[in-house]
């Protein structure tokens, strides 16, 4: 039975597949927050609205923040994944960024 | 002559099985896209189980968790493993995400429930027809040792701690010009149109 199982690991469990970076980077103004959307009116002057789910991180100067944080006018860096017509954020990111600290070795 | 007779049967009922199963794969193709299937799934489990040794399976961590030594971990994990698992283990990365099977969400039983020595021994030794490497070299291996440790700590990691990962995640040249124009537009620069797909 053991070799039954192997064999059929081997003709069911393929190798792994590369993919390519596929996100979408949106980067400008935010121009609408409609409950889980957010409109942006992107750095080549184009709308682009993205959906937020429960697992969309945002991060405000550096630190966790939420949806409610950010308001119209923000300048704002969204990775969004493309989901069939819509755009799906990832993470979003508002606010000034710290200084990252010199790397230590 | 009737175990004669149940071997026939049991051959045919396999060979019925491995026709269905090369039907099935002629009209479907062989993608990784589609999520692996329960049987798959079950079996991929089984495979995972049996290629660890059973006296791997039992080996004790020579490590405690210090707060220095998980430090220690979670620079490596970020260096070396995040690409695949994500620096928070959950594995929804893209490259994570597209693997067959896909990463696996490492907070979860199905990763939290193994011993500290089959966690050892699939980062040493990695494991056949999935996506991870054997990463460990010959002799002593205290890192991957440190880094099932690390894996017991991914649901009680904190923000700070993600932070630091982040910075520590390898990025090639594209990636830190991409991150540099980003920080620099939310930080009030202004911004050059550019292609949003990356």
């Amino acid at each position: 039975m053991k070799y039954i199982t192997l064999l059929l690991s081997v003709l069911l469990v393929s190798a792994a597949a590369l993919a390519h970076g596929n996100f979408e980077h949106v980067m400008g103004t935010v121009s609408k927050i409609a409950g889980n959307s957010i409109t942006v009116t992107t750095v080549n002057r184009e709308s682009k609205t993205v959906t937020v789910d429960a697992a969309t991180k945002f991060i405000k100067s550096g630190a966790a923040a939420g949806l409610g944080g950010l308001k119209v006018g923000d300048r704002v860096v969204i990775h969004a994944k493309p989901s069939g017509t819509t755009l799906q954020a990832v993470e979003v990111r508002f606010g000034e960024t710290p200084k990252a600290p010199s790397p230590q070795h | 002559m009737k175990s004669w007779k149940s071997g026939i049967g049991f051959t045919g009922l396999i060979l019925v099985l491995l026709i269905a199963l090369g039907a099935a794969i002629l009209r479907r193709g062989f993608s990784a896209r589609t999520p692996p299937s329960a049987f798959e799934s079950l079996l991929a489990r089984g495979m995972r189980r049996l290629a660890v040794p059973s006296a791997d399976r039992h080996r004790a961590n020579p490590f405690t968790a210090t707060p220095e030594l998980l430090a220690e971990a979670r620079h490596h994990f970020a260096d070396h493993c995040a690409g695949c698992h994500g620096n928070d283990g959950r594995g929804n990365t893209t490259l994570g995400e597209s693997l067959f099977p896909k990463a696996p969400d490492m907070r979860k039983p199905e990763t939290q429930n193994l011993t500290d020595g089959e966690l050892y021994y699939i980062i040493h030794n990695g494991v056949r027809f999935t996506g991870m490497p054997a990463w460990g070299a010959d002799g002593p291996d205290d890192d991957s040792w440190k880094l099932a440790l690390f894996i017991r700590h991914l649901s009680q990691l904190t923000q700070q701690e993600l932070a630091e990962m982040e910075r520590d995640n390898p990025k090639s040249e594209s990636e830190q010009a991409e991150e540099q124009e980003e920080d620099d537009f939310l930080n009030g620069k202004p911004a050059h149109p550019h292609s949003d797909q990356h």
